[in-house]
């Protein structure tokens, strides 16, 4: 059985899902649509509720 | 469950990604302009470009449809001319490339919904009445306006003069190469064919000049109004746009009352003189922190919340939207001017998702997300597939977060087995 995982979308959920796979050592492939991974949380100005940056 | 195989389009940047430093002098140089879709719409960009600043990998790519060389067929190149990398490739071609996995985690999102549809609200139509993520781009720092609260109607109206600035160069230019030529001023010309003349010279150059002059009034009324006008203060913020409504989608956005909320906020921040009406049936505050920040927001951050659904947004002849609601409160009918409307708009499934469902071998659920089993939230229908974020429904960011890791950890255990010790120790 392979033991790569395929994480397709490469916003906030994709991003912590990938990073997670790949600190328990597993090979992470990733797939995004545009030409930069952030999805829409990366045009975000700030988060609530504490008003942190989003990027 | 176990064997994958899946064929991926790996689209072509145009640009090689191993040598290209990301310095972007490319863009620098590049002549052609795009439509920002970054920035929501709001605001220009090269057609080679970094999706945004901080964008990785950091390289750029060529936009193929708006490049002159790839999507229109003209001689340009400028950009390879410039790369001291060389990096530019012309030639590069889409590829197919196979993965084998052993499980997959859908994380396709959502996209933004469309309010144009909802005749009612004026988007599109209205200048000054915007969405929720588009006023999120006119906040920020690093957005077109720099965080500057500038009505789009405003932003026209300067995309305008600069437009009719370089019309007025190029007109006058010529107006002048006229009057030194033939050592008259247009004036003369002006006077010389009102009273007759009929030389097709002099009329072209009368006309030409009367249009200048024209135009030149046109613009010094421009400025007059751009002088005028200040950035926005008083802002209406209008929930559930294409949510808990039949007529598009059922379902609660969930996260949009916390980010107008949000919006509000910073906006105040940004400049303490912005008074917000936030409509809403009712506010959902219901994550940790939430209710606090919502009392916040209407304490320190000039926030009003006003019960009620609006029925219509007008505009007056200053481009302000007017916007009608029932007020539960006095059980009336009224009307109030704002500089700008913000639309929270609804989450809806990304445009994809009905193929990329038929691909993976998933059922949708009857709002046309992912299908997952109340007990088993990041489980789809196919099992070896997860799915988190909004993909299955819509969430905000910390939701999204904690169902990553959950399908993170649901996929190694579906590829390197269960964690068989912990359990037996529990």
């Amino acid at each position: 059985m392979n033991k790569d995982v395929l994480v397709i979308g490469g916003g906030i959920a994709g991003i912590q899902s990938a990073l997670d796979l790949a600190e328990m050592g597993i090979q992470v492939h990733m797939i995004e649509r545009l030409p930069s991974i952030g999805g829409k949380m990366a045009q975000l100005d700030k988060t609530f509720p504490t008003n942190d940056c989003a990027i | 469950m176990g064997n994958f195989k899946i064929s991926v389009r790996r689209k072509a940047r145009y640009v090689n990604e191993d040598l290209c430093t990301g310095c972007g002098s490319c863009a620098e140089k590049c002549p052609t302009m795009a439509v920002d879709v970054f920035n929501a719409g709001i605001g220009k960009r090269k057609a080679i470009y970094k999706h945004f600043a901080q964008g990785i990998p950091s390289v750029f790519t060529i936009d193929a449809p708006n490049c002159r060389q790839l999507g229109q067929g003209k001689k340009c190149g400028v950009c390879a001319k410039t790369c001291q990398a060389n990096a530019i490739d012309f030639e590069q071609k889409d590829r197919m490339v196979e993965i084998e996995a052993g499980a997959i985690v859908i994380a396709s999102g959502y996209d933004v919904f469309d309010p144009s549809v909802i005749p009612e609200y004026g988007y599109g139509r209205i200048e000054n009445v915007v969405t929720a993520l588009e006023f999120e781009r006119l906040l920020s720092a690093s957005g077109p306006t720099g965080g500057h609260l500038d009505r789009p109607s405003e932003l026209a109206l300067e995309e305008e003069i600069a437009g009719s600035e370089k019309d007025v160069r190029k007109m006058s230019g010529r107006v002048k190469q006229l009057e030194e030529k033939q050592g008259k001023t247009s004036a003369l010309v002006i006077e010389e064919v009102k009273a007759g003349a009929s030389d097709p010279a002099l009329v072209e150059w009368a006309k030409q000049a009367e249009s200048l002059a024209g135009l030149e009034a046109r613009l010094a009324a421009m400025h007059h109004k751009k002088a005028a006008s200040t950035t926005a203060k008083k802002l209406a913020f209008i929930q559930c746009v294409g949510s808990r409504d039949f007529r598009f989608n059922k379902f609660c956005s969930s996260y949009c009352c916390m980010h107008s909320v949000k919006e509000a906020m910073i906006a105040n921040e940004h400049d303490r003189d912005v008074h917000s009406s936030i409509f809403c049936m009712d506010l959902r505050a219901v994550g940790r922190g939430f209710e606090e920040y919502k009392l916040r927001g209407g304490l320190q951050a000039n926030i009003e919340y006003v019960r009620g659904r609006v029925a219509e947004i007008t505009e007056d002849e200053a481009k302000n939207p007017i916007v009608w609601f029932e007020s539960t409160v006095d059980r009336q009918v009224k009307s109030q001017v704002f500089d700008m409307v913000v639309l929270a708009s609804a989450c809806v499934p990304s445009a994809g998702t009905a193929v990329l469902a038929e691909l993976a071998g998933v059922e949708l659920n009857s709002n046309g997300f992912v299908k997952t089993d109340s007990l088993q939230p990041l489980a789809t229908t196919r099992p070896g597939i997860f799915v988190c974020g909004c993909a299955q429904g819509p969430m905000d960011i910390p939701e999204s977060v904690a169902q990553a890791s959950s399908a993170a950890a649901c996929a190694a255990e579906a590829v390197i087995g269960s964690p068989t010790v912990l359990r037996a120790t529990a």
